[in-house]
């Protein structure tokens, strides 16, 4: 993969971590995918390659479609704001995925470049997992690192497979599918999908 | 395809194609085709069980399905621990009003989704490939999530919510060293990581080794190792009590077993010190986090949880010493926490109508207002914490002897020391639970109580037989099996 369309899959994802509206977060991480399904259709050396790309394209539309109808759902009647404001969240990330360009040796996969990407994907959706209140956002943080996986998948020498391409789309569709259920009750129940009602269970 | 490979087949399909059909049942029958659907499902897999401690010198190992030893154990693990969930749930599902689906079908969506997440957890010991272990395992997130968040209520929204968040993003963080592995793999893909393909690791040692601690650190948070095991107590406290055995007693264990051949299979590619040094850090970690919970006051269930987090850090520590002795101990440790653990988690529902307030805060003297339930709670209590005869003491001297055997008498120290911590905490626990000073109850007799004494009767001599198995375990073919993994 080029180096551009690397570059551009990395600052898509750090927007994810910066951007306020849940709505162009979800379009950014759909965006991302979707860059990765014609990357993966560029590379299609046989039907498998093109089967696996069309599951992820079909990861990417269904787990869009499900969390466009989820932010029309639970409209916010106030903003939820991150806990960290988006300048430092900005900086973590970058720092975090320096962090483990640094501390993990080469990853194997066809470039370095596509090593520091994965690297960096992965550290961006755990730092928006990490620092947004929105719940939804904790979610939009494990597609960006499972998007990042996708990207490495893609840069293994050998290519992934189908059978295990399929089966990565199908759990982080029920996954996603479960977190819209509890999504959609913590909203119920608190009145905003808004995760600092979720702290009353210590010890 | 060997016989063994056809049952294990029906092992998983039998719980799965339950599921479809409590979907499609009138309501009037749920409940008794999912208990009879448990019988059959439990009875499969315990002759799955027996047919692989049977065959100890020829394991199956295949691509895609792996019959041996350690599976056989897991899987017999949770076929019981299954069963019983399944048997003691109608009694849960009497006592709420609340669920996360349609209240009209609040058993249907129950049992459904428990048989999913219990034909994933049965598949999980017997998968024969990487990949698709992580595959199995993150299926289990989204099944038990559901499970753990079922009453619909505030504090099960929270624990649900941070289980399935924190659990995926670790197992996003494990799939990273399935790839790493992926890429050095000869032939490449990730399909091809079986757990013999692993063995031909060709990138280099520091690269395996990466991948290594990557996917630990990421199975570390499914298992609820520490530092990673913050959803743990809460999931385990929140969720349906029989889900909360299901989760403790077999699912932590069948994640565990996946960073056993994982270290077992990568072992001659990053050396078998690095692997087991991974696996000890993460078991004294988890030991050094949990006793001082351990010495607190603490509600029932939570208290249960933060035991698990100790129970999963002394295996770890088995595995990681990975001595004869110490192997015979984890053989031993996981057979007995499963049914001491569950047994306590059981004993939840009939406590909470007994004592409304076990929810919220420890409770003390349940012997003095209903000796049978502080009887149950009691065997529990003393089997965890390791009060002689208990087999988790045998378990656990084997596991700190085999630490010595292994040369790693620091380690073996520290774990001897941190038990001893633990033990004193949970006694103190045993002791105010069951006959210290409790507050007057109304006589309300608690539904299943008979159910849960007969259970409770049963777990006490399965208990000490199993104390007696641990006597004779060392040296045994089994331990040899164990030791030798899939070679």
């Amino acid at each position: 993969m080029n180096g551009a369309l690397l570059w551009m899959l990395v600052g898509i994802g750090l927007t994810v971590v910066v951007v306020r509206r849940r709505s162009v977060a979800v379009a950014l991480v759909t965006t991302q995918a979707l860059i990765l399904v014609g990357v993966a259709l560029n590379d299609a050396a046989s039907a498998g390659d093109v089967v696996a790309a069309g599951a992820l394209a079909v990861r990417a539309i269904a787990l869009a479609t499900l969390f466009l109808l989820l932010v029309s759902r639970t409209r916010e009647l106030r903003p939820v704001h991150a806990r960290v404001p988006p300048l430092v969240r900005a900086g973590a990330a970058i720092a975090f995925a320096l962090t483990l360009t640094w501390l993990v040796p080469a990853l194997g996969l066809d470039s370095r470049d596509g090593d520091r990407a994965v690297l960096a994907l992965v550290a961006f959706g755990i730092v928006t997992a990490a620092t947004r209140r929105a719940t939804l956002f904790h979610v939009l943080g494990i597609v960006l690192v499972e998007n990042g996986l996708a990207l490495a998948a893609l840069e293994l020498p050998g290519g992934a497979s189908l059978a295990i391409e399929l089966g990565v789309a199908l759990d982080l569709l029920l996954v996603a599918l479960v977190a819209g259920v509890f999504h959609e009750r913590i909203f119920a129940e608190f009145g905003a999908g808004d995760s600092a009602a979720l702290r009353t269970l210590r010890d | 395809m060997t016989s063994r490979e056809q049952l294990a087949w029906t092992v998983v399909g039998a719980p799965a194609v339950i599921a479809v059909l409590v979907v499609l049942a009138p309501r009037r029958v749920v409940t008794a085709l999912a208990v009879a659907g448990a019988f059959v499902t439990a009875g499969l897999a315990l002759a799955l069980s027996v047919l692989a401690f049977e065959s100890l010198s020829r394991p199956v190992v295949g691509s895609w399905i792996v019959v041996d030893a350690a599976g056989g154990l897991l899987v017999a693990v949770v076929a019981v621990v299954g069963l019983a969930t399944v048997v003691f749930s109608p009694g849960y599902l009497a006592g709420v009003d609340g669920s996360l689906g349609s209240p009209g079908r609040r058993t249907h969506t129950y049992f459904a989704v428990l048989y999913a997440f219990w034909a994933v957890l049965l598949a999980v010991p017997l998968v024969g490939n990487l990949g698709g272990a992580w595959l199995l395992i993150e299926a289990t997130t989204a099944a038990s999530a559901l499970l753990v968040g079922f009453s619909g209520k505030a504090h099960a929204l929270e624990a649900g919510w941070k289980y399935l968040i924190l659990t995926s993003l670790g197992l996003g963080v494990a799939l990273l060293g399935v790839v790493v592995l992926a890429a050095g793999i000869p032939g490449g893909g990730v399909a091809e990581l079986s757990w013999h393909a692993l063995t031909t690791y060709s990138s280099g040692s520091e690269r395996a080794l990466v991948a290594y601690v990557l996917l630990l650190a990421g199975l570390a948070a499914k298992i609820g190792w520490a530092p990673v095991h913050n959803w743990l107590p809460d999931a385990h406290s929140e969720a349906p009590p029989p889900v909360s055995a299901l989760l403790s007693a077999a699912l932590l264990p069948a994640v565990l077993l996946v960073a056993w051949r994982s270290e077992q299979a990568l072992a001659p590619v990053i050396g078998a010190r690095a692997g087991q040094d991974v696996l000890i850090f993460f078991g004294l970690m988890s030991l050094a986090v949990a006793v001082p919970f351990l010495w607190r006051s603490l509600p029932w269930k939570r208290l249960l949880a933060y035991s698990s987090l100790e129970h999963m850090g002394v295996i770890a520590l088995g595995i990681g010493f990975g001595t004869p002795l110490a192997l015979a101990g984890v053989a031993v440790h996981i057979a007995a926490h499963a049914v001491a653990k569950a047994v306590g988690f059981y004993a939840a529902t009939p406590l909470i109508e007994h004592e409304p307030r076990a929810t919220e805060r420890a409770v003390t003297g349940i012997a003095r207002t209903h000796p049978a339930l502080g009887g149950v709670m009691g065997v529990s209590l003393g089997a965890l914490a390791g009060l002689p005869p208990s087999p988790l003491f045998v378990s656990e001297v084997l596991i700190v002897a085999g630490g010595f055997q292994a040369g790693r008498s620091w380690a073996a120290a520290a774990t001897a020391l941190l038990l001893a911590l633990g033990f004193l905490g949970l006694a103190h626990a045993l002791l105010e639970t069951t006959v210290g000073k409790g507050r007057r109850r109304d006589a309300v007799r608690p539904r299943g109580l008979r159910t849960l004494a007969v259970l409770g009767g049963g777990s006490l001599a399965l208990l000490l037989g199993l104390s007696a198995v641990a006597l004779w375990l060392p040296g045994s073919e089994l331990v040899d099996a164990l030791l030798k993994g899939i070679s």
